[in-house]
């Protein structure tokens, strides 16, 4: 497993996701589950790729997210322990993320391919347009010589709100980022912390298995401990559980109302509170290597088991693709019925008597046994006339049956007609039947029926042929099989004589009207030899019928059937891609889970768990 | 409020606003509840059938002398609605707390002189909190609960109650006012009701930033841009008030609280809800709500107005009329079809019907040949199993010749085979055709699919047999020159062989009686033979002059078949769009009248609209 080859399964994954993201857009009924496709790409792109192309753990990522007006940026101040970000009473004023980076020594910012997806790195103080799809990176300005600075490791984002009626068209960046982040910082008020919107995103990142913080903010001072629980029974108590069945861990923090001095000086009079929150993200990342494996573990984890889910809204598509491959398999099963009952049940294949007449002729003695013949025949004409007249008399006409072409184009029409008709009654209820309507406006049954020519003429050819070549089958048993044809005419001969021999010698001696009887005794004979060979001919007669029958069905229908039932999900259409993703992204996702876990398994072993980090952190007030 | 609003005339505007819109509501509901082809959507149907919910609530909330304004506060959880009708009350009578949601059941806040039956019903059942101040008695102050936490029945409370409200007093705090939820709530009601707005917490709004701009004027921005140009909004803090208010003594005026933040109104909001909505205002605002809601419900019957189709169901007409004689032309060759197997029969039916107008010697003559001639048809029935054996016949041929029961047989084989099918392809190849036609196919489904469930079997019979018979008219009882040569050769054949036979043997007679010659064995059979000869050559011109052969009958029968399916088709399926176009066309004029009559009290309200200003509560 090279580089390459993990990169191109990423992207491709990434790819799926974010145009299934897309697709849920595009319709209204599907846009709630745009959000979790978007964290599932961005998964994918900023925590998956990276880990499985061997990028550095550090810097790892910390995140601040929570409703507007909550407190984010003054967080974001009390991590950096300067301020950074400006505190601003508009809500929803911030629309991007915000990097900072720490003081310290450089390092590489991320740079491998497909990092934060769309989003771009901007070097100005403001986008020139809001709706631009950026980020900013900042970095902190040093603090004061010698104070301890425990974040040097961690890139903190600001990140945009997701309540404001604005958010919609930002809630992607916020997700872009949150999917990156190996410590999430939920920040909530006293006035936000039950409400729905932020809720369902808490839930969103416990579920995708990210490292939470809480801060609850600008509660007064007395009522925090009170607050506190009741967030813990209301909010915290209500979080999906954890794939092994235990609740999430999620630690609280107040920052209750502060005064203006400890609000601007994070890290001297508002210490106290950033020293709690620093422990907190500090136990949750004792070691880089650790949470950064945690947090792809966790992320793999998710896409593996949110990846059903994901592909939901895809299969409500193809429900529809289904409805309508029934419904042209249901037309394919009208038009080979109609096609059997008004031309095959009244066709009788006259071209058939030809070789059941060459049956009879084989029977009859070759060479000089041809001169007993004539005289037998001429002895049988008197018999056989009054045969024929009499079936002339009695037999019907057939019933005058359509033409095979006729039948044909007849039900084919009514096979489109009804697709047609059916798609036009549907169109109101899926963007699918709609653009298969569309489709026949634009020509869809026109080229139906060019298909349905093309194979109309191999048919025809397959159907004379197999015709002639049953008949042919048929002679040709008898006609390879000289010992059992001799037999036969010995059969028929001996039989002949016998019946002559035995009328000669019961009436001997015969007077005239006793020879009467001769005629009669060999058409008697000859009749039951054609009957055999007439009951014969009626079996692979009915064969050939029902050969025919199998023929339509593979040469004519079989493939009009599956080209129609396939047409929505051709040409570059939605459903094509459709089917592709679904058929993809599970596989990709089980893969891409192999290969973390196979990963992070190794490196687990290779980590000689070091001192945790934030013994060397002692209260810097001092 | 003054005292002489209160003793003054009742206002006519209102009451006779209320007996219009029960009136409306009645036509409403009439409308909703009639049969129709133009289906209404599942949405436009909730939508019409809210409204006239909201026209009957109307109409009683204003048959009386002094209407109620209901006025309601929504918002967000934690924004402070219930402090700040706690403020407003000046004591505890919502619970406000910091544990969210807190309010979950409404608080009606309302003068102990309205009876809790005057109340709208939803109201009833919500906590009621009287209180004696005058300067509101007139209006019902409601604090409902929050639209945004994660207990959702909250939010359902709150929508079930918002069509009662006059008046929406849009609570945001600097966390909230932009949140997606409420602002949704708002645009979604903004047209129906007033909505003057409350910013909160507004202490919370000063610390300002270098950039961004201040909670108040973001907001008023977004109001503008929705329309509202110059909007009611009060800065609060009513947390403030509250705390003030429980310091001081019970009774007496609520204190001033010391430290509000700069640019504090709680005060104007007071006063705007005692002194800025007076009788005047009251009524304005509920004239408007109305004229809003007729707006609205015209706006809406509007869009469901059917389409006008009359053009297209005539060219759909055309289109069908054509696939209906192609249909036609099949369903006929199919039934002669079935017919090829019994030519025999047929032709001796018509031949014996031929036969009846001769008499004497030519009937006896035919009798005997036609037996002969048609020997087999009688001989295959006393046959058993021929059917089986010599193919061709699944058809049983009755032993006495039954036209109907014959026929019937026919058009059985024949729908078993055909015909049934082709039902269901015809309906489909009509509506594609209609679509084409631009013809919506959705009106033209249930009434096809009626006609086909038509028992067709009994129609095609029946056309069969009418066929039929009027072959047999035509050729028993031809016309003009057929008539003629008929008539002569019937007169002949009806006296020639008798004549023949007489003369014959008045010859011989005569011969032997006034000759005394005794005649020879060939004279003697010559009586017999001339009279045969004779009737021999009549036979043999009737045969060559007025031939009943298969092939003639045939496509006679073939050419009448057509006719009269074409008819019966047509008669069936081709009124359908025109039917449609007219329904519709009454569906048009029923929901012009609608609309008419909608229009007409609107206009009549707007004439009589008072000059009260109240506009910025509804912006534009």
């Amino acid at each position: 497993m090279d580089a390459l080859d993990h990169r191109s399964a990423v992207g491709q994954l990434s790819d799926d996701l974010r145009w299934l993201e897309e697709h849920c857009r595009q319709q209204p009924e599907l846009a709630p589950h745009a959000g979790t496709l978007r964290l599932a790409s961005a998964l994918t792109r900023n925590v998956v790729g990276p880990f499985l192309e061997n990028q550095p753990p550090k810097p790892l990522h910390l995140a601040v997210v929570g409703g507007a007006g909550a407190g984010k940026s003054t967080v974001v101040n009390f991590l950096a322990g300067t301020i950074v970000a400006e505190a601003n009473p508009q809500a929803g004023y911030t629309r991007h993320p915000t990097a900072f980076l720490p003081a310290g020594p450089a390092f590489q910012w991320p740079s491998f391919l497909g990092f934060l997806g769309p989003l771009q790195r901007i070097s100005q103080e403001q986008p020139a347009n809001l709706d631009e799809d950026v980020y900013q990176v900042k970095r902190i300005p040093p603090g004061k010589p010698g104070a301890p600075d425990p974040l040097t490791d961690f890139v903190i984002w600001d990140c945009p709100d997701m309540t404001t009626w604005a958010s919609a068209s930002y809630v992607s960046r916020l997700m872009e980022v949150a999917a990156l982040a190996d410590v999430v910082v939920y920040v909530a008020s006293d006035e936000r912390y039950n409400d729905e919107v932020p809720t369902q995103f808490l839930h969103l990142l416990i579920r995708a298995g990210k490292a939470v913080v809480v801060v609850l903010t600008k509660a007064r001072e007395a009522d925090a401990p009170a607050l506190v629980e009741h967030f813990n029974n209301e909010v915290l108590g209500r979080l999906p559980k954890l794939p092994d069945g235990s609740m999430p861990a999620v630690p609280v923090i107040v920052f209750p109302q502060m005064t203006p001095q400890e609000r601007n000086d994070p890290s001297g009079a508002g210490a106290r509170f950033r020293v709690q929150l620093l422990n907190q993200i500090l136990v949750q990342c004792e070691n880089e290597t650790a949470a950064r494996v945690r947090t792809v573990t966790n992320a793999a984890k998710y896409l593996g088991s949110a990846g059903e889910g994901l592909l939901d809204v895809a299969r409500r598509d193809l429900g529809e693709l289904d409805l309508w491959k029934s419904t042209v398999h249901a037309g394919r099963v009208e038009f080979e019925e109609r096609y059997r009952r008004e031309f095959l049940s009244g066709e009788q294949f006259r071209r058939f008597d030809r070789y059941r007449d060459q049956m009879i002729d084989l029977l009859e003695l070759p060479g000089a046994g041809r001169v007993l013949s004539s005289v037998l025949w001429v002895l049988r004409s008197p018999y056989r006339w009054t045969r024929d007249y009499v079936a002339g008399l009695i037999g019907r006409p057939d019933v005058l049956n359509l033409s095979e072409q006729t039948v044909l184009s007849a039900a084919l029409t009514g096979w489109l007609d009804r697709l047609q008709a059916e798609s036009l009654k549907r169109a109101g209820t899926h963007p699918l039947w709609k653009s298969i309507a569309h489709g026949f406006d634009a020509g869809l049954a026109a080229q139906a029926r060019d298909r349905f020519q093309q194979e109309f003429r191999t048919f025809e050819l397959k159907e004379t042929d197999e015709l002639e070549r049953a008949g042919r089958e048929m002679v040709g048993k008898l006609e390879n099989k000289p010992a059992l044809l001799h037999m036969l005419r010995g059969g028929k001969l001996a039989l002949d004589l016998v019946v002559i021999g035995s009328i000669i010698y019961l009436t001997w001696v015969p007077s005239w009207y006793h020879l009467l009887l001769l005629p009669i005794g060999v058409s008697a004979t000859h009749q039951g030899a054609e009957l055999v060979v007439r009951g014969a001919a009626e079996a692979t007669r009915s064969h050939v019928r029902h050969e025919r029958e199998t023929l339509v069905s593979t040469a004519l229908t079989g493939p009009l059937a599956a080209w129609l039932a396939d047409w929505p999900a051709t040409g570059g259409s939605n459903i094509e891609r459709l089917q592709q993703v679904l058929r993809r992204v599970p596989l990709a996702i089980q893969q891409l889970e192999e290969r973390v876990t196979a990963k992070a398994s190794k490196m687990q072993q290779s980590i000689q768990s070091p001192p945790v980090a934030t013994a060397g952190l002692s209260e810097p007030r001092a | 409020m003054t005292s002489d609003a209160t003793t003054a005339e009742p206002q006519p505007l209102l009451r006779t606003l209320a007996p219009l819109l029960r009136g409306l509501e009645r036509q409403l509901r009439a409308w909703l509840d009639a049969r129709r082809r133009f289906p209404l959507t599942m949405i436009q149907r909730a939508e019409l059938e809210g409204l006239a919910d909201d026209l009957r609530r109307q109409s009683e909330a204003l048959d009386v002398d002094k209407p109620l304004l209901v006025i309601m506060l929504m918002g967000g959880t934690g924004v402070g609605k219930s402090t700040l009708l706690n403020a407003l009350a000046g004591g505890p009578i919502a619970q406000a707390s910091f544990t969210r949601p807190t309010t979950r059941d409404p608080v009606v806040y309302f003068h102990h002189s309205v009876k809790t039956d005057r109340l709208d019903p939803a109201l009833r059942l919500c906590r009621l909190a009287q209180h004696d101040r005058e300067s509101l008695a007139q209006k019902v102050i409601v604090d409902t609960p929050d639209l945004d936490s994660n207990d959702l029945a909250n939010r359902d409370k709150l929508k079930a109650l918002l069509p009662i409200a006059d008046v929406v007093l849009y609570v945001g705090s600097q966390e909230k006012y932009h949140d997606q939820l409420g602002w949704e709530l708002f645009k979604e009601q903004r047209r129906r009701r007033a909505f003057a707005f409350v910013l909160n917490k507004w202490d919370r709004c000063l610390q300002t930033g270098e950039t961004g701009l201040r909670p108040d004027e973001d907001l008023l921005r977004d109001l503008k841009a929705e329309g509202f140009q110059d909007p009611v909004l009060f800065r609060t803090t009513a947390q403030l008030w509250l705390d003030a208010s429980n310091d001081a003594p019970a009774n007496g005026p609520p204190p001033r609280p010391g430290n509000l933040p700069e640019g504090e109104q709680f005060t104007l909001l007071r006063s705007w809800l005692e002194l800025g909505l007076t009788r005047l205002e009251i009524e304005a605002v509920k004239a408007r709500g109305v004229g809003q809601l007729l707006s609205q419900l015209a706006g809406v019957v509007d869009g469901v107005r059917p389409p006008d189709l009359s053009a297209e169901a005539d060219k759909v007409k055309e289109s069908w009329a054509r696939v209906l004689a192609d249909e036609a032309g099949v369903q006929a060759d199919v039934l002669v079809g079935t017919l090829e197997p019994y030519q025999t029969e047929v032709e001796h039916h018509f031949s014996v019907e031929g036969h009846q107008r001769f008499r004497g010697l030519m009937a006896a003559y035919l009798k005997l040949t036609t037996r002969l001639r048609y020997a087999g048809s009688s001989l295959r029935d006393r046959i058993p199993l021929t059917g089986r054996i010599l193919g061709g016949g699944k058809v049983e041929t009755p032993v006495e010749w039954n036209l109907g029961a014959f026929v019937q047989d026919c058009a059985r084989a024949a729908g078993e085979r055909v015909l049934d099918q082709r039902t269901t392809a015809l309906i489909n190849r009509l509506l594609v055709e209609a679509d084409q036609r631009g013809f919506p196919v959705q009106l033209l489904n249930d009434p096809t699919n009626a006609v086909g469930r038509l028992d067709w079997r009994e129609r095609i019979t029946r056309t069969v047999i009418d066929a039929l018979a009027e072959v047999e008219q035509v050729c028993t009882h031809p016309t003009g020159l057929r008539r003629a040569l008929r008539g002569t050769l019937t007169a002949m054949a009806n006296i020639l062989p008798e004549v023949a036979l007489i003369a014959t043997a008045a010859v011989l007679l005569w011969n032997f009686f006034m000759h005394g010659q005794t005649p020879e064995m060939f004279r003697m059979l010559l009586v017999v033979l001339i009279p045969l000869v004779v009737i021999i050559v009549i036979h043999l011109l009737i045969l060559l002059l007025l031939p009943v052969r298969w092939p003639a009958i045939r496509s006679e029968f073939r050419r009448r078949l057509e006719t009269r399916l074409v008819d019966e088709l047509e008669r069936v399926y081709l009124p359908i769009p025109g039917e449609i176009a007219t329904a519709l066309q009454d569906e048009r004029k029923q929901v012009d009248a609608l609309v008419a009559d909608t229009k007409q009290v609107s206009d009549w309200l707007a004439e009589r609209q008072q000059a009260a200003r109240v506009a910025e509560l509804y912006g534009t």
